[in-house]
């Protein structure tokens, strides 16, 4: 019984990943980032993950935005540091942009809504 | 529980650990692999941009183009480099653009190119020539061709160049001055580019006095034919040099990794700022702050540096900026820019000029992130913020990457770090047109507004394969693309 919902865990990242990666601007409407956390997540996304997922996308390292971890998930990510993911630690990121930087990235991952693209 | 707790920790951690295997995973860069075409397909319902605006191909079949301005007249210019990584020569060309897409050339440089900038003033165009064979000028050409030297004999020999002239509030003329090496080191990388063969003396040349703390590198010699020579080799020093603790590298000036400026008139030339590797985009912002997009380390060559993004910098006078010991303001004293499966950098100077500031942004690593405008006309949107034209990954010569990186124009809100793309490739997947099928962006260099501020110019550089053999650039495909706002919100 595990193993068939492992399985079905892996087919499901696997059917996820198949989709883009790409999110908001200008594939999609603007992330909305009107909530002050939120706003303040993607300043701490900027500074210090868009190089290695340059909008969530896969770059240097993979891409995040189609990947169905919970904030608990990401949140030990960030703090422990996987394969060649460097640790950010609290002197680095503290708990409150740690929050806000989780807020941040579930609002990133769902910005697909369709918008209207130029050309 | 504890047991279980792991379980569940494993579970979770699964799909990362399934999908981000850097180590095992082979490089998938924008240039690597089976391109549809070697020829371009020019469609600009292929790019995609925010509701409102519109981009249209202005010029094609252009050769290595990397920068573009405007005249008196509004009339467009454009350069062709001459000169490519992948060790290609032509004559570097500065090109009027017509109504109708047709060039005139105005003039023809030696073969010292590449030609990495132009800006226009007063009556004349100002030309950053890269000078990979005689070393770095600026030139001064005339609406009629002739052209003077202003200054010449910049460190441009190595692996970058000299770059993006601007004029500042204050009438002098900015550029900027890339490093000979990636971090510091000749090596054996600086043999597959071309130049060390050419130059083995060549070497980076610090701005001021520095104190090395005389680390060596041991490397295989390329310079023989013996292929077990080895040769062992210190900082800002020729390939095959080995430094002492507490020797100490006069600075010099022209220098390497550095502002410099002087008079648009001929002059003395000034530093104004170093500790950059290699700065390749050079803006004024509205408040007469000097911005610089900083292309940052590779993962190669003796001293690889791993993960470190391009950086915009704003620019304060007389500050070092970190290279070659910290990036993005951060000091090599770690595990953080090790480069898996090898040794961490340290640092290379006993002392620091200055504690680096942070920068303005960071972006993608390897993202070439090149020509760069603000936007000074609140009417085309996005008032106030910088418009970067990423190059594109050269992986796996620059190192690894999981997936393509830049090749789009991105905008940035310099007092957040915040960006966005701005004009890039449709599709599932990002990278060039030739790799994704499309008539899309291709390896966008530069970016300039128009003096009204109603026009975006996009220099494309074309098409440039990275093979076994390195970097394979096509002639006759490059493009000035024009964007511009058909709809306010």
């Amino acid at each position: 019984m595990r193993a068939a919902a492992q399985a079905l865990l892996v087919l499901l990242v696997f059917v996820l990943a198949c989709g883009t990666a790409k999110r908001g601007e200008p594939h999609f409407a603007p992330v909305p980032v009107s909530e002050p956390a939120i706003a303040a997540g993607e300043v701490v996304y900027h500074a210090y993950c868009q190089k290695c997922h340059p909008g969530g996308e896969a770059g240097l390292g993979p891409a995040i935005n189609n990947k169905p971890a919970p904030g608990m998930a990401m949140r030990l990510q960030i703090r422990q540091g996987l394969g060649s993911m460097p640790a950010f630690k609290k002197n680095t990121i503290s708990e409150e942009e740690m929050d806000h930087l989780i807020a941040y990235l579930k609002v990133l991952r769902k910005a697909k809504k369709p918008a209207t693209t130029s050309n | 529980m504890q047991i279980r707790f792991h379980r569940c920790l494993l579970l979770l951690l699964s799909p990362a650990l399934l999908l981000s295997c850097y180590r095992l995973s082979p490089s998938s860069g924008g240039g690597q692999g089976a391109t549809s075409s070697n020829t371009r397909i020019i469609q600009p319902t292929d790019i995609a941009l925010p509701a409102g605006y519109r981009i249209e191909a202005i010029a094609s079949g252009l050769t290595f183009p990397t920068s573009v301005t405007t005249d008196e007249q509004g009339q467009v210019h454009v350069l062709e480099a001459g000169y490519s990584y992948g060790e290609v020569w032509l004559p570097p060309r500065l090109l009027r653009i017509g109504p109708a897409g047709e060039t005139t050339t105005i003039a023809t440089g030696d073969k010292n190119g590449p030609w990495n900038g132009v800006t226009f003033y007063n009556g004349n165009f100002y030309v950053a020539e890269g000078g990979e064979l005689e070393g770095g000028k600026i030139l001064r050409i005339s609406p009629d061709g002739s052209l003077s030297t202003l200054v010449d004999n910049l460190p441009s020999r190595g692996d970058h160049h000299t770059n993006s002239p601007v004029i500042g509030p204050d009438g002098y003329l900015y550029f900027g001055q890339g490093t000979a090496t990636n971090a510091a080191i000749a090596g054996p990388d600086n043999y597959h580019y071309g130049w060390l063969k050419r130059y083995p003396d060549f070497h980076d040349i610090p701005c001021a006095d520095i104190v090395l703390k005389g680390q060596n590198f041991e490397s295989d010699n390329p310079l023989t034919e013996a292929a077990s020579d080895k040769a062992s080799t210190g900082a800002y020093v020729p390939f095959g040099t080995a430094t002492t603790a507490g020797q100490v590298v006069q600075g010099q000036l022209p220098c390497s990794g550095a502002i410099m400026r002087l008079p648009v008139t001929g002059g003395p030339l000034e530093l104004v700022a170093w500790g950059l590797r290699n700065p390749y985009g050079l803006a004024f912002a509205q408040n007469g702050t000097l911005f610089v997009t900083d292309n940052s380390y590779d993962s190669r060559g003796s001293r690889p540096v791993w993960g470190t993004g391009d950086y915009l910098w704003a620019i304060e006078p007389g500050r070092w900026y970190g290279w070659p010991d910290f990036a993005g303001g951060k000091p090599f004293n770690g595990k953080r820019f090790e480069k898996p499966g090898d040794k961490a950098p340290a640092p290379l100077l006993a002392h620091h000029p200055n504690q680096p500031p942070a920068p303005a942004a960071t972006l993608g690593v390897h993202s070439s992130s090149n020509g760069f405008d603000f936007c000074r006309n609140a009417s085309f949107g996005f008032g106030g913020q910088a418009f970067v034209a990423q190059f594109g990954d050269m992986a796996p010569d620059v190192g690894k990457v999981m997936a393509p990186v830049g090749y789009k124009i991105v905008r940035v809100d310099v007092n957040t770090g915040v960006m966005s793309d701005f004009a890039v490739n449709k599709g599932k997947k990002n990278g060039p047109a030739s790799k994704l099928g499309n008539g899309g962006l291709e390896r966008p260099i530069a970016a300039k507004f128009s003096p009204d501020g109603q026009a975006l110019y996009v220099v494309d550089f074309g098409i440039m394969k990275m093979t076994k053999q390195g970097p394979e650039p096509q002639q006759n495909t490059g493009v000035v693309w024009k964007i511009t706002r058909t709809a306010q919100p």
